[in-house]
C-alpha cells in the first residue's frame, strides 16, 4: 500500500513545555485513523503539524513522499490536506454557499471570488456537496441561524469542494450532542471513503473512536502509548490512558 | 497578619483612588463659594432660556429656514462621513495589517498607516474647519474635509482595531482551504466586522451631525450658524427651534441605525 503521510521523529517544543516527543509512524493512502488520548496529550499540535498550521521543533513530516516543508504555496497545500475542526470554523455572517464555495478559492483568483460574492460562481459544485450532506434546501440561509450539527454539515460541504487528498479532522464533533456526533462523523467516515480519502481524527471518544475508524494511535503527554487496529484495543489499555496520574 | 496581605502590588489600585478622592475634596476648598461665582444677570438670563425652551418660535419663517439648514447640516454630514468611510476603508486595513504576511514589511506597514490616522485623528474637527476656511476659504468642501479627515481617523483606527480582534478560527480555516490573504479579507474579516462597524459608523454618522452643525459656527452655513445667530439677537425662542431640529435630525438617525442593526444581526 502506498504512504500517504509518514512522521519521522517529530518533536514540538512550546516555550517550556515539550508538546510532542520523537513520534514516528506513517499512514497509508485510504486509512482512517483515531487519534485519542486523554487532554493535552498533543493531539490538536500533531494534526496542526500535519497541517503546516505549525512547524515541527524537530524531525520532518513527508506527504506522499516529499517533505511538508516544501509544500509552502498554500493553494497547492489545499488540494492535498484539508481540515476540519470545531464549529467555529465557518463565517456566520455569509451565507451558507459562500461558507461551502469558499473551497474553491485555491482554485480561483481575486477577481473571480469578488464576482462570486455578487453571482455565485462554480455553484454546481455547492449544491452537489450540500445535497451530500443532506442540506440542499440551506443554500441561501445566514450560516450562523443553522444549528450546531448543520454548521459541522456545511463544514464538510466545504470540505467536499476543496476534495483534499488527506483530511484532518480535529474534534469534528467535540460540540455536538451523541446524536448530531454521531451523525457527523459517519457522514465524515462514509465521504472519506467514497472520495478515497485519508483521514485522520482527534476525537475525545473511545466509544466513536472504535465505532468508525480503523486504527486508533494513542497519544499520551506527548507520546504514543499504543498504536494498533482498532479491533484489537483492549478496554484495559483504555483505561491505563486516561488513568491520572497517581499523587505520590 | 500574613505577609502577602500587606504586598503593595494587592493594594495599589485603592491606594490611587484614595489619592484622587482627596486631590478632588481638596480642589472644592479653592474655590471661592460667593456671589462671584455666577455672574448677577446670569440668573435672568438663565430663566429667559428656560422659559424659550416651551416657548420655541414656530412661526413659517423660522421653520423654513429652519428645515433648511437642517438639509445644509445633514448634506454636510453626509458628504463628510460618506469621504471618512473610503478613508477608514483603505487605511484600516492597511493599519490593521492582514493583507501582509507576518514579518519585516508588517512590522513597518502598520506602525506606518496606524501613524497617519493617529494624525488625522489628532487635530480636532474644529481646527481642520479654521485651517480650510483660510486656505480655500468659507466653502462647503471646507466643512466636509474638516469633517472627513478626523472621522477618516478615527473610523479607520476602530475599523483596524476590529480586523484585529477578530476570532483566528474562520480565517485560519478559510487559509487552510487555500484561501490568499485579499480572498481571506472578502470571504473572512469583512464579512466577520460588517455588523460591528456599520454601527459603530452610524454612531459616528451621530456625531458627524453635531460636528457639522458646530463646524457652523466658523462661518460656514447650517444649523450652528442659525443658532449662533439667534443668540447674538437674544432670541433664544429660535434658538430652541433650530436645537429641536438638531436634537430630531439626530433621533431620526438613531432610529435609522436600529433598523439597520437589527437587519445585520438577525
Amino acid at each position: 500500500m502506498q504512504e500517504a503521510i509518514s512522521l519521522k521523529q517529530i518533536s514540538k517544543i512550546y516555550e517550556r513545555k515539550i508538546a510532542l516527543s520523537s513520534l514516528s509512524f506513517t499512514v497509508n493512502k485510504g486509512e482512517l485513523v483515531a487519534l485519542i488520548g486523554p487532554s493535552g496529550a498533543g493531539k490538536t499540535t500533531l494534526l496542526n503539524l500535519l497541517a503546516a498550521i505549525l512547524p515541527p521543533s524537530q524531525g520532518e513530516i513527508l506527504i506522499d513522499g516529499h517533505p511538508l516543508s516544501e509544500l509552502m504555496d498554500h493553494k497547492k497545500r489545499a488540494k492535498k490536506i484539508g481540515i476540519i475542526r470545531q464549529q467555529y470554523d465557518l463565517v456566520g455572517e455569509l451565507p451558507v454557499i459562500h461558507n461551502v464555495l469558499a473551497g474553491r478559492l485555491s482554485e480561483w483568483g481575486l477577481i473571480k471570488s469578488l464576482l462570486s460574492m455578487l453571482i455565485p460562481q462554480d455553484k454546481e459544485y455547492a449544491s452537489q456537496a450540500l445535497r451530500r450532506v443532506g442540506l440542499t434546501d440551506k443554500l441561501y440561509e445566514k450560516t450562523s441561524s443553522l444549528s450546531g450539527g448543520e454548521q459541522q454539515r456545511v463544514a464538510l460541504a466545504r470540505l467536499l469542494v476543496q476534495s483534499p487528498e488527506i483530511v484532518l479532522a480535529d474534534e469534528p464533533v467535540a460540540s455536538l450532542d451523541p446524536a448530531r456526533a454521531e451523525d457527523v462523523l459517519d457522514l465524515l467516515v462514509k465521504i472519506a471513503l467514497e472520495e478515497k480519502q485519508t483521514l485522520i481524527a482527534s476525537l475525545h471518544s473511545v466509544e466513536y473512536a472504535r465505532k468508525y475508524f480503523d486504527r486508533l494511535i494513542a497519544l499520551k503527554d506527548g507520546e504514543i502509548f499504543f498504536d494498533l487496529p482498532a479491533s484489537s484495543v483492549t478496554d484495559d489499555q483504555i483505561k491505563s490512558l486516561y488513568r491520572l496520574k497517581e499523587i505520590s | 497578619m500574613d505577609k502577602r496581605w500587606l504586598s503593595f502590588e494587592l493594594h495599589k489600585r485603592k491606594i490611587l483612588t484614595l489619592i484622587l478622592s482627596l486631590a478632588f475634596i481638596m480642589s472644592l476648598f479653592s474655590v471661592e463659594w460667593n456671589s462671584e461665582l455666577i455672574h448677577s444677570k446670569g440668573l435672568e438670563t438663565a430663566k429667559q432660556i428656560a422659559t424659550a425652551f416651551f416657548t420655541p418660535d414656530l412661526s413659517g419663517d423660522i421653520l423654513i429656514l429652519a428645515m433648511e439648514s437642517s438639509w445644509t447640516t445633514l448634506s454636510y454630514a453626509a458628504a463628510g462621513m460618506s469621504l471618512a468611510i473610503i478613508i477608514a476603508f483603505f487605511y484600516g486595513i492597511l493599519a490593521s495589517g492582514i493583507v501582509v504576511s507576518e514579518g519585516n514589511i508588517k512590522r513597518y506597514i502598520r506602525p506606518f498607516f496606524r501613524g497617519q490616522l493617529g494624525f488625522m485623528r489628532a487635530i480636532h474637527e474644529l481646527v481642520w474647519a479654521w485651517l480650510f476656511v483660510a486656505s480655500i476659504g468659507l466653502s462647503p468642501y471646507a466643512a466636509i474635509f474638516a469633517l472627513a479627515i478626523p472621522y477618516g481617523g478615527i473610523l479607520g483606527r476602530i475599523f483596524a482595531d476590529m480586523l484585529e480582534d477578530i476570532s483566528p478560527e474562520p480565517i485560519k480555516a478559510l487559509e487552510a482551504a487555500g484561501a490568499s490573504k485579499l480572498q481571506a479579507l472578502w470571504y473572512g474579516y469583512l464579512p466577520l466586522v460588517r455588523a460591528n462597524i456599520t454601527s459603530y459608523a452610524m454612531y459616528r454618522f451621530e456625531c458627524a451631525v453635531r460636528s457639522s452643525a458646530i463646524m457652523s459656527f466658523v462661518g460656514i452655513g447650517g444649523l450652528g450658524y442659525q443658532i449662533q445667530l439667534s443668540l447674538d439677537d437674544l432670541h433664544y425662542d429660535e434658538v430652541w427651534t433650530f436645537v429641536y431640529f438638531l436634537i430630531a435630525l439626530v433621533i431620526v438617525i438613531d432610529l435609522w441605525s436600529n433598523q439597520l442593526r437589527k437587519r445585520l444581526v438577525q
